[in-house]
């Protein structure tokens, strides 16, 4: 799974030599960075349900009908309980590429194929743009953590939001 | 091959579960020993060829009859295969210790090696007391305490747990080929 370590490792093992000073760098500076994701990470660990709730409620505000845009409103609890499991899942991915500090994880489990599979179900994925333009507008610093965490975390979502596009 | 963060990920996500607390808090101890380990890498990097070829001189004194005829040395050609080799494991060793992680020297270099040094006919009671000896000399250098060791500025003690970790990893390689 790429993180700034492993490209370096990669680097120099095809070149067949040790770490070199600049190879240092680059996992100083990275590490440096570290701090910030890892807080996003635990804020996100400890927040996410809420989170997910909050998204789900955006898109049935938007999309009464649920995501498929045939689904009856008196039957919405069934759809909404999918979604929600969904960003749930989502975040989960977007946890681990904070610890990462790559979008490996989100590349892998999640993006490759998604936009296949949303059309094959029939699902616009406008909803789920709708659910993670409310997530990238919910967080706030530092009431929810730092300037400098809300941008890593902020960051991976305008990712996906840009993978749905 | 993955690093101590992304190895977090890919636990966490055989089980589904968030990375929260008390995996985070190892991480959190990976950043802030990270100078450290860098100077570890550097330390292992820097005296890369004295490393090796104390290991590789230090087998030979031992074992008189690796240099003689029909030993695992004898030719300059067998030398310089193991000298090569001895300078590959300590690589690995010094990614996998950059990495926080053991993958990548198991996938990379361990991965088959007792089946080449079979059919090859390496002597792997040789072999794994080279890399046991340069064990001794990178847990000295890491900490330190070699015997030509600037003694300055160094807190006694302070590399501990990194030297442990290169000892892990060397101790996977002589696992791996004896």
């Amino acid at each position: 799974m790429k993180s700034v370590i492993t490209t370096v490792i990669g680097a120099a093992d095809s070149a067949s030599r040790f770490p070199s000073a600049s190879d240092m760098e680059s996992v100083q500076g990275s590490i440096q960075r570290a701090a910030a994701r890892l807080e996003a990470a635990e804020k996100l660990a400890g927040n996410y349900d809420a989170i997910a709730q909050r998204a789900v409620d955006a898109v049935y505000s938007q999309y009464p009908n649920g995501a498929t845009g045939r689904q009856p409103r008196q039957c919405a609890t069934e759809g909404k309980e999918k979604c929600k499991r969904d960003f749930v899942h989502y975040l989960r991915l977007i946890n681990y590429c904070l610890v990462t500090g790559g979008t490996g994880p989100l590349d892998e489990l999640a993006i490759n194929g998604q936009k296949e599979v949303y059309k094959a179900l029939s699902i616009d994925a406008g909803t789920y743009v709708a659910g993670f333009s409310n997530m990238r507008n919910d967080g706030c610093a530092p009431r929810d953590m730092s300037p400098q965490a809300l941008t890593a975390y902020n960051t991976l979502l305008d990712y996906v939001i840009n993978s749905l596009g | 091959m993955l690093d101590a963060f992304s190895r977090k990920a890919v636990s966490a996500d055989s089980s589904g579960a968030f990375i929260g607390g008390g995996e985070l808090a190892s991480l959190k101890s990976f950043i802030s020993e990270g100078n450290k380990r860098l100077d570890a890498v550097n330390a292992l990097s820097s005296n890369a060829a004295c490393i090796v070829s104390d290991a590789v001189a230090g087998i030979c004194c031992e074992n008189t009859g690796l240099t003689a005829p029909n030993g695992g040395v004898y030719t300059n050609r067998k030398m310089a295969a193991c000298l090569r080799d001895g300078e590959i494991v300590l690589r690995y060793v010094s990614y996998a210790l950059l990495a926080g992680d053991a993958s990548v020297l198991q996938d990379r270099c361990l991965n088959g090696l007792r089946e080449t040094y079979a059919a090859l006919g390496v002597p792997t009671g040789s072999a794994s007391r080279a890399v046991a000896i340069m064990k001794a000399a990178a847990a000295a250098l890491i900490t330190n305490t070699n015997s030509q060791a600037k003694k300055a500025a160094v807190t006694q003690g302070d590399c501990s747990s990194l030297s442990g970790e290169a000892s892990s990893y060397f101790d996977m390689v002589i696992s791996a080929i004896s």
